[in-house]
């Protein structure tokens, strides 16, 4: 085959891109992922980063709870170094109807969830952040996924197996000959250079844009952009996820992850037009705040480091406003079979959590389309990184006596920690303070993650993700970007771009320390550094 | 505790005031959190170029010789600012190529000061560079811990080690007519950056560091060792929490930690700084003063307080206290006549004292003279 040829292409970098190609790679076939920005740069990287365990969907959408609950004990096992295991409350305030607590639970436990229901006394216990007036607790096996650091071992593992990746990459059409897609032609951002690819398969994996993809085939797919809107808080203030034991409805979901939590969401229906540049409004922040607070009362008091939005990326049904009442279900789409288009296929719906779900289907599509008839093997084989279940155990057999730095590195990178090169003092000088990164691991990212900026490099190793947005460790990082890409002119750029991006998630919410944050990080940039 | 005068804030602002003031023979008090903007002052007094008579002066006093000649500053990623009136650890140059073979020297495992930044900057400018890394046994300890590299700590060292240092320099130059080195130097000890000077058969730029600044926090420290020789009271580490107003006057501050004393004075000076520094303090409806609750403009639509474009001038830090000619703070629409105002709780309120370093010192100056002259009535 040339280099230019493969068995399959994968467009969309987000999860179940990464995803899609990990299982392609793991059944043999030659695969090229193709991403238009970074990884993660989608629905993949703005949502909760909440491990489901179904029963949000419970009452309303017993298929996808099924599928949740299935997925969530898979990701347990080969996931582990993305995945903290919390669990969940579904708590009942005095304003909402008790009644509801039982036909949740029930419709849990048909769709196969663990659902108890416990005393409020437990519960504010077991979760001392906890709205005390609760006067009701169902106990879930909900948890929290780092879904960048899920996205990137997806990547990594498909790497492993043979697949080539091109990041910041876009599609600008599709070589077809007569009904029959070949291939792709593609435009690269950063070297401005143009470039065809070949393969008996494309696959779309583009979320929201993969209506747009879709469109230069000629292809229809109906897609409903939901934006929902996001605040981080700046302390993990609970460490069980909490949600309200109701209809879904806004703002009801608080989930921990590493240092923070995240509070969410709104729905918002939103033009195409918009799905590259969300923006999170003031009256958003107003009700995630108001409703949040229901949740967990000390958030009011909590600084929030920043506020985000992402497109859930729905397949449009019927014409719900809200888009809540669309089924989060997947939708697998034979081109070939739908629109006479042979050679194309489109992975959508779905949801983070049914990430390999959907990749298995696209990939038993693709496999049935080559006459390749290897069994799927995502759900037993551990992401690398994810072979063993404790970052602690593995932090020890790495270090001996791992410091509170490399205990982080060990929870963000797994077994791949040992990676990282070691006993060299100069590699354990920290980068980033807030999240104890090192210039070992930071190294690490540059030379085998695809990271080509500081904003990608955030992506895979949480610099700059901390209370101080990356005041510090962005020139830092920089240093070492510059001398692993040899160009400073670039990188003085980046850091600009790194600033910008960082701002956008902060000025929605810029008052009381975020402002004195954002102020001085202004001041350090602008007229301390000369940038 | 009675004072002619008490100073809120014991940055730039809060310590040029108290040196004017003491100066002229006031008894005074300059309540301080600790930290100010001279804690990441770049070394160069924005917006200011030849200094005041009587600023050259009360700085000298303290030991702070200042500098200005008209041209370029390097910065530490390698860019040039015009000029403005520096410590003499700042360099100047008349233009931006300055040298023809530089040699840029960091310490090993120091990641705050940019080496391949500089460098590319200046070989942009024309000039030819060379980067080396200096690693002293002295160093090792603070390499062992993973975050202690950082510029005061490297400073301590160094006020010790100088010598040393001078020495490596010596061999790792070869034909080079400049050594760039980080300001990591002369923390307690004033001298030492000239001392390098001198011992270096090299010209010799000081390029800065992430804060914390070490020529920042010196120029703090000599303001307040000579504030105190001149007698002022020095309430450090504490922070005001009640004011007591009474008939358009401050009659007397309450502090955190001299909570039972009511510390009373002729005037008032309030240099609390901004945002940062928490002499101006937001939340989701609106910006406050928090010691006195003094009158601010702002735009009541909170997202017009910012520009989406990081690189733009924030509408929110033109945002300060109100204040009348005199620099009489503004409280409900009236000005309180014992109570003055300076530095960066101003906001862009008052262009006409320049911006960031060079506003404190001028409004401070200002303040000051107006609280002499109404001290004489």
């Amino acid at each position: 085959m040339a280099p230019n040829e493969f068995d399959v292409i994968i467009v969309g970098g987000g999860i179940t891109g990464a995803g899609t190609q990990r299982d392609c790679a793991m059944r043999g076939l030659r695969t090229l992922l193709i991403e238009r920005s970074d990884i993660a740069t989608g629905a993949t990287g703005r949502n909760h980063g909440l491990l489901h365990s179904g029963a949000r969907y419970a009452v309303n959408d017993p298929e996808s709870a099924r599928e949740c609950i299935e997925e969530n004990m898979i990701l347990r096992r080969i996931a582990s170094h993305c995945i903290d295991e919390t669990d969940g409350l579904f708590i009942t305030l005095p304003e909402d109807d008790l009644g509801y607590q039982q036909t949740f639970v029930e419709s849990c436990r048909a769709a196969g969830i663990n659902a108890e229901i416990i005393d409020p006394d437990l519960a504010r216990k077991l979760e001392p952040s906890v709205n005390p007036e609760l006067i009701g607790a169902v106990r879930v096996p909900d948890g929290s996924v780092d879904p960048f650091r899920l996205c990137a071992a997806n990547m990594l593992d498909a790497k492993i197996h043979g697949g080539q990746v091109r990041l910041h990459t876009e599609v600008t059409g599709f070589i077809r000959e007569g009904d029959t897609i070949k291939g792709v032609h593609t435009h690269n951002f950063q070297t401005g250079e143009d470039a065809d690819f070949y393969a008996q398969v494309t696959v779309i994996a583009g979320g929201i844009w993969g209506h747009g993809i879709a469109g230069l085939a000629g292809v229809n797919v109906g897609m409903y952009p939901a934006k929902g809107s996001l605040l981080i808080f700046a302390h993990r203030i609970n460490n069980m996820v909490i949600n309200r034991c109701r209809k879904p409805s806004n703002a009801d979901i608080l989930v921990p992850g590493d240092t923070v939590c995240v509070i969410g969401t709104t729905s918002t229906r939103i033009p195409f037009e918009e799905c590259d540049n969300v923006a999170v409004t003031p009256d958003e922040v107003n009700l995630l705040v108001t409703e949040g607070a229901k949740l967990a009362p000390s958030i009011m008091s909590t600084r929030i480091l920043r506020a985000y939005a992402g497109v859930r990326p729905l397949v449009s049904a019927d014409n719900d406003p809200t888009g809540r009442n669309i089924s989060r279900g997947i939708v697998c789409l034979d081109h070939e079979v739908r629109d006479g288009v042979k050679g194309l296929v489109t992975i959508t719906g779905g949801k983070l959590m049914t990430y390999r779900l959907m990749a298995e289907m696209a990939t038993d599509t693709v496999c049935r389309k080559l006459g390749v008839e290897k069994a799927c093997e995502t759900a037993t084989t551990p992401l690398p990184g994810s072979e063993e279940r404790s970052y602690e155990a593995v932090a020890q057999k790495i270090w001996e006596s791992p410091s509170t730095a490399q205990k982080a590195a060990a929870s963000r990178m797994g077994t791949r920690a040992s990676r990282i090169r070691t006993g060299n003092r100069h590699d354990e000088a920290l980068i980033c303070e807030c999240e104890e990164v090192s210039v070992g691991e930071i190294n690490a990212a540059i030379d085998r993650m695809d990271v080509s900026s500081l904003t990608d490099l955030r992506r895979r190793t949480r610099v700059g993700m901390g209370t101080c947005q990356g005041e510090f460790c962005a020139c830092r990082a920089a240093g070492l970007l510059a001398k692993a890409h040899g160009c400073v002119e670039k990188e003085r750029a980046d850091i600009a771009d790194f600033l910008q991006e960082r701002w956008k998630g902060n000025f929605p919410i810029g008052w009381g320390d975020t402002l004195r944050e954002a102020e001085y990080t202004q001041w350090v940039y602008k007229h301390v550094l000369g940038l | 505790m009675k004072f002619d005068s008490v100073i809120i804030g014991g940055g730039l602002a809060g310590l040029t005031a108290g040196l004017k003031l003491q100066s002229a023979g006031k008894q005074t008090a300059i309540i301080s959190t600790g930290q100010s903007a001279l804690h990441f002052f770049s070394g160069s007094f924005e917006s200011l170029q030849e200094a005041p008579e009587e600023m050259k002066q009360l700085f000298s006093q303290a030991g702070i010789r200042l500098h200005y000649s008209p041209g370029v500053r390097l910065m530490p990623l390698g860019t040039f600012r015009e000029a403005a009136l520096s410590l003499e650890d700042i360099d100047l140059f008349p233009k931006a190529s300055f040298g023809k073979k530089v040699l840029i020297v960091n310490l090993l495992g120091y990641h705050d000061f940019f080496s391949s930044f500089l460098a590319q900057g200046l070989e942009k400018e024309g000039m030819e560079c060379r980067i080396r890394f200096i690693n002293l046994p002295e160093m090792e300890k603070l390499q062992l811990s993973p975050s202690e590299m950082r510029a005061v700590q490297i400073a301590r060292i160094m006020d010790r080690i100088w010598e040393k240092v001078i020495q490596e320099i010596r061999l790792l130059l070869k034909d080079e007519d400049t050594v760039v080195l980080p300001q990591v130097f002369g923390l307690q000890d004033a001298s030492v950056p000239s001392r390098i000077r001198q011992g270096i058969p090299a010209r010799v730029v000081f390029a800065g560091t992430l804060p914390p600044s070490v020529p920042g926090i010196r120029t703090q420290m000599l303001l307040k060792k000579r504030y105190q020789l001149l007698g002022g009271t020095f309430l450090m580490g504490d922070k005001v929490d009640k004011a007591h107003l009474h008939e358009g006057r401050v009659h007397s501050v309450v502090t955190q930690n001299l909570d039972n004393h009511y510390i009373e004075a002729q005037n008032f000076l309030l240099a609390s700084g901004s945002y940062f520094s928490k002499g101006l303090s937001s939340n989701p409806f609106g910006i406050s003063e928090p010691v006195f609750g003094l009158d601010i403009d702002f735009a009541a639509e909170r997202g017009n307080w910012y520009s989406p474009s990081f690189a733009d001038d924030q509408p929110y830090m033109a945002y300060g206290v109100k204040t009348d000619e005199n620099l009489h703070a503004i409280k409900d629409g009236k000005a309180l006549e014992n109570l003055y105002v300076a530095g960066a709780v101003l906001g862009k309120t008052r262009p006409e004292f320049g911006t960031a370093a060079g506003m404190a010192v001028r409004s401070a100056l200002a303040a000051a003279d107006n609280i002499l002259k109404a001290s004489e009535l």
